[in-house]
């Protein structure tokens, strides 16, 4: 495979004040895959998916060794982390869709950048939404509260709000524990669509949900990378005894 | 058993107790509606507290009487407070009313008056100016004392109104308006809460903002937190004497609207600190996450996001500060003063409802006119909160579903 990395964490360490939460990672992302972090709760997965876009920034008693190289260059040095959001956008494990109409929702992000165009903003929310298969069911109520969405349409409200910024990176941590089956398998089906536009990280407990959508798979033990694969050889011949365990429900 | 006796008794102790806290309250309620509500009405709420005496200009003219006389005589504008009728009304045509002789009673005298009982609709009364030219506002119930110069004081009705017919050309009339009314009071309250609201609800908003969203939690917050809660436990009494000192004599505000707004403005940052600092924790983390990763900065996070959302628990800080400024009068009689006027500019002196009442009661002992000024202090304050919660509820994101 020549696909071009487009993170590439080498060596990197990170602590809560005291507590080393990742040991040393190393890890390259590849460009317009999707890829999926495994591991038991408390491994440190979603912690390393933060460092991706510096949310960790919010908490203070965050420290780093070691680089992430975005695209080549170390985001945690001299960048600007407004724009490395933008091009690097998340989804969280609970849908969290601002008190706003829909409309307002998928703009707020264009609008935070400056855009105040009605008409180039009444495209991008149409094809925010429509790119999250979410357009058909609200289009009659754009200007109704989110708030008033079932949990699978939040999450997918919350999708589209990312692909509104036009980002390279979609970072989901966990997007479907909240929802029910329906709404998950709504959920995996969008991935399918948005990964030949966009480059995936996902979190998630569910070893099937990985193996169903991820092309590459990390599995997290203890805030160490164990192993990182295709995922088809994560799932039958793993090669650490640690992964084998976890994968087949010994532990966990 | 005896669970069954202590859970019966424990009940009857906590209904006799709300039963006891309803009563007081309704007792407290009640009294003052007894004692006041005799004095509220219209000119209670509409006229000045102090009389008013001016001479006025009239052109005399022939107006005929619209009415007949029968109905003339069910006119009945006089201030039942005040006033009980004598003789009349008779209609002058000279001046396009009708006049009535009237027992008039104040806080210090008891006269009889001649009052404005009827005014024409083409009555030259209605363009009355004083010396300066200014209209002036001739109302019925208007005391009439002098005519070019003529005193009126013992005449009986049917001369006054003679020597007022006679009189042609311009007449220039003395006019005593009466008082006894709260209007001033009721602009310099709801002024009063205006001013020191806009003073403080954007730096309490804003100290909030800082102590949740900017500052380093450690003990310098901690701190401002502790002043502040200092603060809000501090007699108000005491904020008088600082904005006497400060804003009155120091700052040359004199006694005024402007020292009174900024010495409560003063009480309420506290609570509105307080209170705008719950409601900003109570938004969720998740918000100001999704509003971040989407590449938004920390102000617009705080101000499209965090606020808005805060906005239920401002409103319930904007509502316990109209209540505390309608309510203040300590402070208040030290820095705005016991002036009942409508304070024409920032640093001129007013009084509100609350000092209106302590200082009637206490200077002129007159426990109803308190009562009375009592009442419409309880309407405001449940029109202002019933309009906030209102608004509130109209501003509150999570309510649109
Ligand atoms: N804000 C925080 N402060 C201190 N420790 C934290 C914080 N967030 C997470 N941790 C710790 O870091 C470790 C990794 O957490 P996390 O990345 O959330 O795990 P995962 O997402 O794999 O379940 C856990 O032991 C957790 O207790
Ligand atoms: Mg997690």
């Amino acid at each position: 495979m020549d696909k071009k990395i487009k993170f590439d964490a080498k060596n990197l360490d990170l602590f809560y004040g005291d507590f080393q939460a990742l040991k040393s990672i190393n890890l390259n992302i590849y460009e317009k895959e999707v890829t999926a972090f495994i591991g038991p709760s408390g491994c440190g997965k979603s912690t390393f998916l933060r460092c991706l876009n510096r949310m960790n920034d919010l908490i203070e008693s965050v420290r780093i060794n070691g680089e992430i190289l975005f695209d080549g260059q170390d985001i945690n040095g001299d960048i600007d982390v407004i724009n490395l959001r933008t091009r690097v956008g998340m989804v969280f494990q609970k849908p969290n869709p601002f008190p706003m109409s829909i409309y307002e929702n998928i703009a707020y992000g264009p609008k935070c950048q400056g855009l105040k165009d009605k008409t180039k903003l009444d495209t991008i929310v149409q094809e925010s939404l429509t790119k999250a298969a979410l357009w058909e069911e609200v289009k009659n109520r754009l200007n109704k509260s989110a708030l008033g969405l079932s949990g699978g349409q939040q999450q997918r409200l919350c999708i589209a709000r990312t692909i509104a910024m036009q980002p390279e990176v979609i970072l989901m941590d966990e997007p479907t524990s909240a929802l029910d089956p329906i709404a998950t398998a709504k959920i995996e089906d969008l991935m399918f669509k948005l990964k030949k536009d966009y480059t995936i990280i996902i979190v998630t407990h569910s070893m099937q949900q990985a193996g169903r959508i991820s092309d590459k798979t990390a599995f997290f033990l203890m805030g160490e990378v164990v192993e990182f694969n295709e995922t088809p050889l994560i799932f039958t011949n793993p090669a650490d005894k640690r992964t084998e365990d976890y994968i087949t429900g010994r532990f966990g | 058993m005896g669970r069954k006796v202590k859970d019966t008794l424990a009940k009857g102790i906590i209904y006799l107790a709300t039963g006891i806290t309803l009563s007081v309250l309704l007792f407290i309620v009640g009294f003052i509606f007894v004692k006041g509500i005799g004095l509220v009405n219209w000119k209670f709420l509409t006229r000045d507290y102090n009389e008013t005496v001016s001479y006025v200009f009239v052109q005399a003219a022939e107006v005929p009487m619209s009415i007949d006389a029968d109905n003339l005589k069910k006119e009945n504008p006089y201030d039942a407070r005040y006033e009980s009728l004598i003789d009349g009304p008779i209609y002058i045509k000279s001046i396009g009313a009708a006049i009535a002789k009237v027992q008039y009673r104040n806080n210090y005298t008891e006269k009889e008056q001649f009052v404005i009982a009827y005014i024409e609709k083409n009555s030259p009364l209605l363009n009355a100016k004083d010396s300066t030219g200014k209209n002036v506002d001739i109302k019925t119930d208007d005391i009439i004392k002098r005519i070019n110069g003529i005193n009126l004081k013992n005449l009986t009705l049917q001369e006054a109104a003679a020597q007022i017919d006679n009189e042609s050309g311009e007449l220039k009339i003395k006019v005593v308006q009466p008082g006894g009314g709260v209007k001033s009071n009721i602009i310099t309250t709801l002024y009063m809460v205006l001013l020191s609201l806009v003073i403080a609800i954007p730096l309490g908003i804003f100290g909030a903002i800082y102590l949740t969203e900017y500052a380093k939690p450690g003990k310098f917050v901690n701190t401002i937190r502790f002043a502040a809660e200092c603060l809000s436990g501090i007699p108000s009494i005491i904020f008088g004497l600082f904005g006497m000192a400060f804003f009155v004599v120091a700052l040359k505000f004199q006694i005024s609207l402007l020292s009174g707004s900024l010495t409560v403005a003063i009480i309420l940052l506290p609570v509105i600190i307080r209170s705008t600092e719950e409601a900003l924790k109570t938004v969720p983390t998740s918000f100001r996450e999704g509003s971040l990763a989407l590449g938004a900065t920390k102000l617009q996070t705080i101000f499209k996001v965090v606020l808005p959302c805060a906005v239920p628990g401002i409103a319930t800080a904007v509502l316990l500060s109209i209540g505390r400024v309608v309510g203040e009068s300590a402070a208040l009689l030290l820095t705005a003063g016991t002036v009942a006027q409508i304070p024409g500019t920032f640093l001129s002196p007013g009084s509100t409802l609350t000092v209106q009442a302590y200082y009637v009661a206490k200077e002129e002992g007159n426990i109803e006119l308190a009562c009375a000024i009592g009442i419409v202090i309880i309407v405001i304050v449940i029109v202002l909160n019933v309009l906030s919660r209102f608004a509130s509820d109209k501003l509150d994101v999570f309510n649109k579903k």
